[in-house]
């Protein structure tokens, strides 16, 4: 069988979804039939606060082209804290990796809740629209 | 500066011959101009080793982690902040350390001192007040200690003690306010400006790990580095890889480090890595109105959380 | 021996037209320190300098080298060696110590089993020594039986005398370096000249320790708590060992993302805690007396014994850029003398 062609590049997006507001936010969109750019793969932690910036980093140095993390809104965390935890944590981390030259709008932080299916279907686009303006990941990927 | 020598061995005597402590970690003449380096003085006649003087450039604090003996310590302003967040992150119990605090108004560069002497050999230098005489072998030069401050020097917000059991010597003046030009200036150049420095610092690393051994708060028994399962970054030098652990060691840092300087100082390639570390200094301050190693109450940034945290950052479609 | 003259403003031509040809690296000076890189123009090059920051062992020993690759998309695997450059290569303004270092690497990576990596530059390499007409304050190359003009392991070697250098040619390969340059025999009196220098440089290191018996002393004192008291200030922060020219110890990496992937090959330093950390758990060298002992007695026991020459040339960078002053030529005349340690 023929490989496909790939014609015109198109971003590579992961999410991180916590399993308890933003993956069931996701869920919903998928469940209506809200139709949102497919560019994105989705990985469910049990909560925002579980995200290690290892996993942002690590996915940038392997070539993905955005990142998004998304969790409960404030007050809403299924773990009481995690978000709050993870608020704090990727204020830093998103400042600072702009401050080393990385591209503002490679990395994404948001919140979704279970039921806000089209708030996540615009989330991803927006992200989809900013990433591909800024063309294929460049800055940190490592080359074998 | 010599009643205040005699006044360090005299404590260090005291301590050791009372009991109180087993060692008294302080600094003793090097073996080479510009040099004082770490003692470890284990009786009183031993005292006699310790000295005070613009050289004593290492950060002591290092040196109590994991370490089950009461210890006496000479601690400068930026090595008592360290202390201070060790016994925050209960590396070493406050009960262990006797803090033998000294004001500190800055250490001499050596490496600017060598590059304004281009390479010229040293053979003596002669500490003096405000100045430093150099002599070579054919030449001699004096420069004022104000000039040739190292750079985490000419910054420095605590000069005095934040936390001791006896200070040794008068109290400083300290400069007033928390600011961070230097970082600010950097974050008006571009992004591809901020970019190409960072990325020809990093192209210097040969990942020998000094600064990261140099760091008093840099105690983990095993380094991110040498983890396997996952391996996080390669340990080539590879740019992405090297990139990243200076990312990730100075994001460890955040909220904890003290900017003693003791990281860009054991670089043997002089590179930049203090700039990465206030950059997060300021963000910290700026978001969570904290600073690492000024007080024991406050809970360390990232342990805690407020309500009403700062969300510009956050994305709304 | 075959000498010959070259003014010093005469160098920087010579090596324009030596880039021709070699791939010739040189002292240049960044950020305020100078270090061995390939220049493209003669200018560029300094020999007005006290010694690198990195030994030129990386010339020839790499910190990261990629020894091979493989693809796993074709069926079974393709592997490829990495592509050389083809050109021969000069060190330019290498110091003795460095030369010694050479040759102590020459020992480790050229016997059998010959190291193809190692063996594919050296086998190209043509060094062109300079003398030290004065030392620095952490050099002791003569308390280790080498010499600010110590010329064996060089190819041509240069010694300062005024507003020219003396070439001093000591083997085939470097006489070729000259063979285009039209430079006139020395002259009786400028050999004699260099031979001051070097005298006058030689008088002026003594010896700071006896070294001669180092072998049996150190043996004998393998269980000593000194290595304990000497080793205290150190933070294993490795830099001794990187920038040492004699040091070469590495280790080997696999990287690989989907299906394709490289070996590599790092520098790794004994004074790491986790070097001798076994799949096990158990660290034979679990403290820094352990691992200070280690570094001691591999460069003035276990090397000597092996390769017949001390695995330490006396450069200095160990004493000058570790960040406690954990100086070398201390801690020998603490073990080697029978007196009490610091």
């Amino acid at each position: 069988m023929a490989e496909p062609k790939i014609e015109k590049w198109e971003p590579k997006i992961v999410a991180f979804l916590c399993n308890w507001c933003s993956y069931a936010g996701a869920d919903l969109a998928g469940i209506s039939r809200i139709q949102y750019p497919n560019n994105v793969r989705i990985i469910r932690v049990a909560c925002s606060g579980q995200v290690n910036p290892w996993f942002i980093l690590a996915n940038i140095q392997q070539g993905i082209d955005g990142v998004l993390i998304s969790g409960c809104h404030p007050g809403e965390c299924h773990y009481l804290t995690g978000n709050y935890r993870a608020r704090r944590k990727f204020a830093l981390l998103k400042n600072f990796l702009q401050f080393v030259g990385l591209e503002e709008g490679r990395i994404h932080f948001t919140w979704v809740s279970a039921s806000e299916g089209v708030r996540f279907a615009r989330v991803i686009e927006k992200v989809t629209d900013i990433v591909r303006s800024l063309g294929p990941a460049k800055k940190l990927v490592k080359r074998i | 500066m010599d009643a205040l020598i005699n006044r360090i061995r005299g404590i260090a005597k005291d301590l050791l011959r009372e009991g109180k402590v087993d060692v008294v970690i302080g600094f003793e003449e090097g073996t080479i101009p510009f040099h004082s380096r770490p003692c470890f003085v284990r009786s009183p006649d031993e005292a006699d080793r310790l000295i005070w003087n613009s050289f004593c450039e290492n950060n002591l604090a290092t040196y109590v982690v994991k370490r089950n003996e009461r210890m006496g310590i000479v601690a400068k302003g930026c090595d008592t902040r360290a202390l201070l967040e060790l016994i925050k992150e209960r590396q070493v119990i406050r009960d262990q350390i006797y803090i033998i605090g000294v004001p500190c108004e800055g250490m001499i560069d050596r490496v600017r001192v060598e590059a304004e002497l281009r390479n010229r050999s040293i053979q003596t230098v002669e500490v003096r007040e405000g100045t430093f005489l150099i002599m070579g072998k054919d030449f001699e030069k004096e420069l004022e200690i104000k000039e040739f401050l190292y750079p985490s020097c000419q910054v420095c917000t605590r000069k005095n003690p934040v936390i001791y059991d006896e200070l040794v010597g008068e109290e400083v003046e300290e400069s007033v306010g928390e600011t961070y030009p230097d970082i600010e200036s950097f974050e008006g150049l571009s992004d591809e400006k901020r970019w190409q420095y960072f990325s020809e610092e990093m192209s210097r690393c040969i990942r020998c790990y000094a600064c990261r051994n140099a760091c008093p708060l840099c105690y983990c028994t095993e380094c991110f580095v040498d983890a396997s399962n996952p391996q996080w970054i390669g340990k080539s030098i590879d740019e992405s890889d090297t990139a990243l652990f200076h990312i990730m060691r100075a994001f460890h840092l955040a909220g904890r480090c003290v900017e003693c300087g003791a990281c860009e100082r054991a670089c043997p390639l002089g590179i930049d890595i203090r700039k990465l570390n206030r950059k997060l200094s300021k963000d910290v301050l700026a978001l969570f109105n904290y600073k690492a190693g000024i007080s024991l109450d406050e809970v360390a940034p990232l342990a805690t959380y407020r309500p009403d945290d700062s969300e510009a950052f956050i994305l709304e479609p | 021996m075959k000498a010959k003259t070259i003014r010093k403003k005469d160098i920087s031509g010579f090596l324009d037209r030596l880039i021709q040809a070699y791939r010739v690296y040189a002292p240049v000076m960044q950020n305020g320190y100078f270090l061995f890189k390939t220049i493209k123009s003669g200018s560029e090059a300094s020999l007005n300098y006290h010694n690198t920051k990195m030994s030129p062992k990386d010339i020839l020993f790499p910190q990261s080298e990629v020894l091979f690759r493989y693809q796993l998309d074709k069926p079974g695997v393709e592997i490829d060696m990495p592509a050389q450059d083809e050109r021969n290569l000069v060190i330019f303004g290498i110091r003795p110590c460095d030369v010694r270092g050479i040759q102590a690497l020459d020992n480790v990576f050229s016997k059998n089993p010959k190291d193809p990596y190692f063996e594919e530059r050296r086998s190209k390499t043509v060094i062109v020594g300079l003398g030290c007409k004065e030392t620095h304050n952490g050099c002791f190359c003569t308390t280790v039986g080498g010499g600010p003009c110590a010329d064996d392991g060089s190819d041509l070697f240069l010694i300062d005398i005024g507003d020219e250098y003396l070439i001093r040619i000591i083997s085939d390969k470097g006489e070729v370096l000259l063979k285009e340059e039209d430079l006139p025999d020395a002259e009786t009196q400028k050999i004699t000249a260099a031979a001051e220098v070097a005298e006058k440089a030689q008088e002026a290191l003594r010896p700071c320790v006896e070294v001669q018996g180092s072998e049996d002393i150190l043996t004998q004192r393998f269980n000593d708590p000194v290595w304990d008291v000497i080793s205290e200030k150190c933070i294993g922060c490795g830099v001794c060992t990187y920038l040492c020219p004699t040091c070469h110890c590495f280790d080997i990496c696999d990287e690989a993302v989907n299906k394709e992937g490289k070996g590599i090959r790092i520098w790794d330093s004994c004074q790491y805690p986790l070097f001798t950390r076994l799949a096990s758990g158990l660290n034979p060298r679990d403290t820094v007396g352990k691992r200070m002992r280690q570094r001691i007695m591999h460069k003035f026991v276990y090397f000597p014994d092996e390769q017949g020459m001390l695995g330490c040339t006396g450069c200095g960078r160990c004493v000058i850029e570790c960040p406690v002053n954990l100086d070398i030529r201390e801690v020998l005349n603490i073990l080697l003398r029978t007196g009490a340690a610091r």
